[in-house]
């Protein structure tokens, strides 16, 4: 799997709640922020913890805004996500098949 | 269970002043054997996390971060052949 998204891309994290291990932390499931930056190519702990084949994949670090998470506080905190757990969204939060 | 990034209702985080890496000598122990087995590729570091999260709920809640340490590595440990469960049972009441 390449890379798709660039700096600056409006992203919502899949609202997962799985029975194996992820590291999609809980507080940001579902929730909307901003690509910062790239971290290159990593196995996904999802499959890698489970003994699955497990083909480096795409992992950025996303930049919340601590309200969107929290319904308060005026600080970022941004969390390294795996591509999987990614999906493009418009500016209005809505993700293209919503439209 | 899986609380990446903490949750409410536990009351505060006791701070210590000059706190030390370990607590316990068995602590460093546990530390120094979870690094030898995921260098030596016995399993991975996600597998390890993975037997954290699979913990009974009470149990993971009342364990300490090196007893989840420890809990994880008889685990995998047993899990991967290298000791059986019967070997771990007697190792902890050697020290009953």
């Amino acid at each position: 799997m390449t890379e798709r998204f660039a700096a600056g891309t409006r992203v919502r994290t899949s609202p997962t709640d799985p029975t194996h291990h992820t590291r999609v932390p809980r507080y940001t499931r579902g929730a909307t922020g901003t690509i910062v930056e790239s971290q290159g190519l990593h196995p996904l702990p999802d499959d890698r913890s489970r003994g699955l084949p497990c083909e480096p994949l795409p992992v950025y670090t996303v930049r919340f805004a601590a309200r969107d998470l929290f319904d308060e506080g005026d600080h970022a905190v941004t969390v390294d996500i795996w591509q999987t757990h990614l999906t493009p969204v418009d500016d209005e939060g809505a993700t293209p098949h919503e439209r | 269970m899986n609380d990446v990034g903490g949750m409410q209702g536990f009351g505060a985080v006791e701070q210590e002043p000059d706190e030390p890496p370990f607590h316990s000598d068995w602590e460093a122990h546990v530390f120094a054997m979870n690094r030898a087995l995921i260098g030596q590729g016995v399993y991975n570091l996600d597998e390890f996390r993975d037997a954290i999260e699979r913990m009974a709920p009470q149990h993971y809640l009342e364990s300490s971060y090196y007893e989840k340490w420890l809990h994880a590595v008889s685990t995998l440990l047993v899990e991967k052949g290298v000791v059986t469960a019967a070997e771990v049972s007697a190792g902890e009441h050697s020290h009953d």
